[in-house]
């Protein structure tokens, strides 16, 4: 099988990358009063205002390096990491619905939940994925 | 699904690296087909069978319940 829809092996270290990188960059927003995070809410309304464009560099930062570490290729993509990665895309839209119900039932802010859709699914799958890979080298060092 | 491919490399004299190279896949594969965690595709039984020059049906075996 040859899996076509998937970035190259190097785009994972990029992925982590952006993800570090959104790290200072939120940090930077607080330091500057572009994240008003405890209040929750935007500091200045409307959209593309200096808080809302700084939202969207930060969470594109993290979603595309998420996206990347999620959908980069194995040093070797056998049939077998397929199918790993099918079954952890499944068990993350499963968690994604359950964690979306909930919300839904008990809270208020719809705002969040477009947050939770946008990491839960990625964050989930990346955990499961290498999760069952972690199993399958453990398995394979104590064959050995 | 049972098979030997333990004993048919044995046999061969070949490790699960060798093997997985021969047929380009991962040597966590080859270690999760031999210990019956992961039934191989049609195709990648069909390139195992090959590398021992033996028929499928020597390789893998239908289990009860399958």
């Amino acid at each position: 099988m040859k899996p076509h829809s998937l970035f190259p092996y190097w785009c994972r270290y990029v992925g982590w990358g952006l993800v570090l990188l959104h790290i200072p960059a939120t940090m930077f927003g607080q330091a500057h009063g572009m994240i008003n995070i405890i209040d929750n809410g935007p500091a200045s309304t409307g959209l593309f205002n200096g808080e809302h464009l700084f939202f969207i560099c930060t969470s594109l930062l993290m979603v595309s390096g998420l996206f990347l570490v999620a959908f980069a290729k194995e040093k070797i993509e056998d049939e077998q990491i397929w199918q790993l990665r099918l079954d952890s895309l499944r068990w993350a839209i499963y968690i994604n619905y359950l964690v979306l119900i909930i919300s839904l039932v008990f809270i208020e802010d719809v705002g969040h939940m477009l947050e939770l859709n946008l990491w839960v699914p990625l964050l989930f799958f990346i955990i499961r994925f290498r999760w069952v890979i972690f199993r399958l080298n453990r398995a394979l060092s104590r064959e050995a | 699904m049972k098979n030997n491919i333990r004993i048919e490399r044995a046999i061969k004299n070949i490790t699960q690296a060798e093997l997985a190279d021969q047929i380009g896949v991962s040597r966590q594969t080859i270690n999760s087909i031999e210990s019956n965690k992961y039934i191989p595709s049609t195709i990648l039984a069909l390139k195992i069978a090959q590398v021992f020059g033996k028929q499928l049906e020597a390789i893998f075996v239908l289990e009860e319940g399958d």
